[in-house]
């Protein structure tokens, strides 16, 4: 498998076909004297800014703070993962994740207060 | 027959969705500045967008994929971060356009100024979409745009030289004012090659759940409806050039617009024309809140559809409400509509090889589009319309500095 190619960015879904939001970025294990090997999947605001700019991330972390948002990443054991030929799905349940909580806060103080929702 | 109805819908709504007040502006000035002259800008234009809005469709249904979603994965984030803001800015500029343009409308039939029918329509933009699905907002306000078409009824009426309409349709050198010729020209590229139109028409295919079996029924709806959306563009102009070139009268706001059917039509050309530009901008205006809350949230990879709740969206849902609250700014605070729009057809312009530049990888990708990936010819133009964003892109801001008035 090319890690890059068919896991990083792609779509990352739960079990039950509910989008968590994409591949962020994937932590490989390096230890001496062996093969390093995929830990995790990360996902999550911080860990994709990173790739653009490590200050930038840290701003936007700073500011999605003060809504009271968690900005850490949120990782998933490769063992959880399967990687598919569009999409990668992750053996949990998105909405018990903190993958989503961006998404529960707004339905919650936001969208849900709006009558017709 | 199930399928010539919809290649018959299809056709409509696109036609009806494909004025907005870009090419109505762009085409006024064109006009009234230059007479015939720049018609062959506009069936370059047309020519461009019916490639780009095909293949657009044809990755969605072979690939089940929008262009936006696939440029995350096949180019990374770097490169779709940058695509967002670009897109992301244009569009805006040119949602806040759009929403003017309504506005526009409403003040020529009331009497009422611009600025306070701003948070009126972003109010119904938002409940149209809030409350609507897809279908609603693609046929619905669409097949209401097809009161454009009293353009093209006016246009034929006044009786222009064809001969000269057909000759122009070939490039020209400008005979005077050669640095706002091409401005103009540059403009009504933009205002043609709109990226929002080719990203939410990819959009639109997944949300209309297309498959492989409608690859054919896609290459007629987007050949048929961008050419018939172009004539009318066409026809702006050549009302333009009919009623306001012969009298040295420069398009410079948009209350001259009712000139241009009331005397074909008389006092019902200035309703007709009215309700056209209203219509036809609230129409753009709900399908570019629309791209920028797919585009957020394919990019990101939230879950996103116009057919959903808005509660199990809420992300999506907030991304569009927010593209509404900023979108309306500028007219509220009383930024003249036409200078917004001609300034965000420049940028569109100044921008358009971020947006194209993916097709041609994209669509020669066989993971994606499989043994539907692009033939030779398809390349070719494609490379063609990519010389000519990066021509446009180079040119668009010095000439918006020099020749922009």
């Amino acid at each position: 498998m090319d890690l890059m190619r068919d896991c990083l960015d792609k779509l990352l879904e739960d079990g039950n076909k509910r989008r968590m939001g994409r591949v962020d970025g994937i932590i490989l294990d390096i230890e001496d004297g062996s093969q390093p090997h995929v830990a995790y999947i990360e996902v999550g605001v911080k860990t994709v800014m990173n790739r653009v700019s490590p200050r930038l991330a840290d701003a936007i972390a700073r500011l999605l703070q003060g809504f009271g948002i968690s900005t850490e990443p949120y990782r998933i054991a490769w063992g959880k993962v399967k990687v598919g030929l569009n999409k990668v799905t992750a053996d949990v349940e998105a909405e018990k994740t903190p993958a989503l909580e961006w998404e529960l806060w707004l339905r919650k103080k936001v969208i849900g207060r709006i009558p017709g929702a | 027959m199930k399928k010539i109805l919809e290649i018959a819908l299809g056709i409509v709504t696109s036609v009806g969705g494909f004025l907005e007040i870009g090419s109505i502006a762009t085409a006024a000035q064109a006009g009234s500045d230059f007479s015939f002259q720049l018609i062959w800008a506009i069936v370059l234009g047309g020519i461009c967008i019916i490639f780009l809005v095909e293949q657009a469709g044809r990755f969605a249904a072979v690939s089940g994929r929008t262009i936006p979603d696939a440029i995350r994965e096949r180019f990374g984030f770097n490169y779709f971060a940058f695509l967002y803001l670009v897109l992301a800015l244009v569009s805006l500029i040119v949602l806040a356009a759009e929403i003017g343009g309504v506005c526009i409308a409403l003040e020529l039939a009331t009497g009422y100024g611009f600025q306070w029918w701003a948070i009126p329509v972003a109010l119904v933009i938002w409940l149209v979409i809030w409350k609507g699905t897809f279908g609603v907002i693609e046929k619905g306000v669409s097949m209401l745009g097809l009161v454009t078409l009293c353009l093209v009824v006016g246009a034929v009426m006044i009786h222009p030289p064809w001969s000269q309409v057909a000759q122009s349709a070939l490039p020209s050198l400008p005979r005077h004012d050669s640095v706002h010729y091409w401005f103009v020209a540059v403009s009504i590229l933009g205002a043609s090659i709109s990226p929002y139109l080719f990203f939410f028409y990819s959009s639109g295919a997944i949300e209309d759940e297309w498959n492989e079996g409608y690859v054919g029924i896609n290459r007629i709806i987007a050949t048929g409806g961008m050419s018939f959306g172009s004539v009318i563009s066409i026809s702006v102009l050549i009302l333009a050039a009919m009623i306001f070139a012969p009298q040295g009268v420069k398009f410079e706001h948009y209350s001259q617009l009712p000139q241009l059917l009331v005397p074909v039509f008389g006092y019902w050309g200035y309703w007709l024309i009215v309700t056209s530009v209203g219509i036809a901008c609230l129409g753009a205006a709900m399908e570019i809140t629309l791209e920028l809350a797919y585009l957020t949230a394919q990019g990101f990879g939230w879950n996103w559809s116009e057919n959903q709740r808005p509660l199990d969206e809420a992300r999506f849902s907030a991304a569009y409400m927010l593209a509404i609250v900023i979108g309306t700014l500028p007219i509220l605070i009383g930024i003249d509509p036409l200078t917004l729009t001609i300034f965000g057809m420049a940028l569109t312009a100044a921008t358009l090889p971020v947006s194209i530049v993916p097709f041609l990888f994209l669509m020669n990708d066989y993971s994606y589009v499989r043994v539907y990936r692009n033939g030779w010819f398809s390349n070719a133009v494609v490379l063609v319309i990519i010389g000519i964003a990066f021509v446009l892109a180079l040119v668009s801001i010095p000439l918006q500095i020099f020749g922009g008035s």
